[in-house]
């Protein structure tokens, strides 16, 4: 009994210890956010300083040049994390339907190319694709920062093996009904796949919100910039302080926050998708 | 009878048309692009048409410092962040699982930090790595020193210590829940036999989960391990914010570096092919060994 009760103290005790690793960080860009740069430099730092910044947060929306760029570059994030997610969760399960519940001939070829494409890094197609995108002049618009990311492998396969499962019952007797094939997967598979199709687009929503490299090589004019690119901008330019870059980093991350907050399982499950058994 | 299956049949190629049209554009042209390019000489701006150079591309990079002083950057990184990352995601799972309580919620916290996009968390640990920063209060408050500044983002190998760090913290979380799903799979049933045939916890959790697990295990590993050799933003964000280059000069940000400041697309697309190559041969690797660690219950 005296066993058990210490190791389980043992396991809470490295438990909360990580969890404080894991949450500081994430206190400090709140509490900063509303700190002067003398009270942030302080030693020790002041976790309740008493002191209400909000100036921070003006001083971020606002920009230093006072042309309020922020909530332009979190409107240009918004529509390409959007656009990108719709588009994904459309074609992906399109896709998906048509490798999990079709016979054709090539569709085992189509699968494994598709499987393949899986395995490449982004990092390594980035300059050839850059190189793409001027050509079809896409470069500085949303549709350069949206097409080439509109459909990933991973998507494909995790809609095929969600649909394979899918009852083939239900999809014969629309077709008895007298619904035509894309009817079936317009009012039967999409209606019916909710929770893969959500899990899917909050998936690609974090990483287009989060992709830095891709909108670094295609955007040109500040007023097209996303988010992560107005704060590398803002956070290395003189007259920013701390406090101002903390301000910014929270009004970035609010929205995935509530996102997260609202939709925990989607975000938890798109990690546990990975540890499935694959066929 | 057989038209109906025939019609069905071109449905479902019809589905696959936009994937096949999108993949082959945006993913298989790239590659034979860039294969294509990096045997070709063509800087960024020039209008001239590129000049077939043979292999003159990797003989540069296999012989420019710079190059393997990029492996070697990627290379720590990808080791120093690979074993802390799969032993801690897994044991902390396993403390998250054999918890009666608040399961949810450890799994919530530890998750949060993947939430935040890699720049904010690369300009929050910036401040955290100040000279005056918590970083530094923090180590001398544990090594009991005073006012010493360690120098994390000056130092060549605190810096990739640095880095390493904000990648850890950032994606702990995230393989600790693939981890948790990983166990949940494993039956109750098998569990509950061995404890009642004497199996301590330790024992349950060496003899039964750990291998049990090994496909989630080995899917950790090569998700680590790809990630790490693709890393960029915490790179890029710490180097625009004044720290040194060369210790943290990934692959990565190498290629985006030789591309757009160099304009050499064509160096660019040959470390692009190594890149790939490397990061194929491993992922090819892993094909192999889940296929023979296949484990069934």
């Amino acid at each position: 009994m005296v066993k058990r009760f210490l190791t389980s103290s043992a396991a809470w005790f490295f438990l909360i210890i990580f969890a404080i690793f894991i949450l500081t960080p994430i206190a400090f860009m709140f509490t900063a956010s509303i700190m002067s740069s003398k009270n942030i430099t302080k030693i020790p730092y002041p976790w309740f300083s008493g002191e209400f910044r909000w100036q921070n947060y003006w001083q971020a929306i606002r920009g230093n040049d006072g042309k309020f760029l922020y909530p332009r570059c979190i409107w240009n994030s918004f529509i390409v994390a959007t656009m990108t997610s719709i588009g994904t969760v459309f074609l992906c399960s399109l896709t998906g339907f048509g490798l999990a519940k079709y016979k054709f001939k090539g569709r085992t070829i189509v699968l494994l190319l598709i499987l393949a494409t899986m395995m490449i890094p982004f990092e390594a197609i980035m300059i050839p694709l850059y190189l793409i995108v001027m050509n079809l002049k896409m470069q500085d618009t949303y549709a350069g920062l949206i097409v080439p990311l509109i459909m990933n492998a991973f998507g494909v396969f995790m809609m095929r093996q969600f649909l394979i499962t899918f009852p083939d019952e239900l999809i014969d007797a629309a077709r008895i009904d007298g619904a035509s094939e894309f009817g079936i997967y317009l009012r039967i598979i999409l209606p019916n796949s909710t929770p893969a199709l959500a899990t899917l687009a909050v998936l690609t929503f974090r990483s287009q919100w989060d992709n830095l490299i891709w909108p670094l090589l295609i955007v040109q004019s500040p007023q097209k910039r996303t988010i992560p690119l107005y704060i590398i901008q803002f956070a290395t330019e003189k007259y920013t302080n701390e406090g101002a870059m903390m301000a910014a980093a929270v009004i970035a991350s609010i929205p995935m926050f509530i996102l997260f907050f609202t939709l925990t399982n989607y975000f938890l499950s798109g990690a546990e998708l990975f540890a499935a058994k694959k066929d | 009878m057989r038209g109906v299956e025939r019609k069905k049949a071109l449905w479902g190629f019809i589905f696959t048309v936009p994937a096949i049209v999108f993949f082959a554009i945006f993913n298989l042209y790239p590659i034979l692009y860039a294969i294509w390019m990096s045997f070709h000489r063509k800087d960024l701006l020039s209008l001239k048409p590129p000049r077939f150079v043979n292999l003159a591309n990797y003989v540069y990079l296999f012989t420019s410092e710079s190059f393997w002083n990029s492996l070697k950057a990627t290379f720590i990184f990808a080791a120093g962040t690979f074993v802390p990352m799969v032993v801690l995601s897994l044991a902390f799972a396993a403390l998250i699982v054999s918890r009666k309580r608040l399961q949810r919620f450890l799994q919530m916290v530890y998750y949060s930090p993947a939430v935040l996009s890699s720049v904010v968390a690369a300009s929050i640990w910036l401040l955290m790595f100040d000279p005056r920063g918590l970083a530094n209060q923090f180590l001398n408050f544990l090594l009991n020193t005073k006012g010493v500044d360690y120098r994390w983002l000056a130092n060549e190998n605190m810096l990739r210590l640095a880095t390493i760090i904000v990648y850890f913290w950032k994606y702990v979380g995230y393989f600790t829940i693939i981890f948790v799903a990983g166990m949940a799979s494993v039956p109750r049933s098998v569990h509950e036999a061995a404890t009642i045939d004497g199996a301590t916890k330790g024992q349950d959790f060496w003899y039964i989960t750990l291998p049990l697990i090994k496909p989630t295990t080995l899917l950790v590993c090569v998700m680590t391990t790809i990630q790490c050799l693709r890393t960029f933003s915490t790179q890029y964000l710490f180097v625009q914010g004044g720290a040194p280059l060369k210790p943290i000069d990934v692959v990565a940000l190498s290629i985006y570096n030789t591309a757009i400041r160099d304009h050499r697309i064509d160096r660019a697309s040959a470390m692009s092919v190594l890149l790939l190559l490397i990061i194929m041969s491993l992922s090819y690797l892993q094909m192999k060994i889940s296929k023979s660690e296949e484990v069934s219950y």
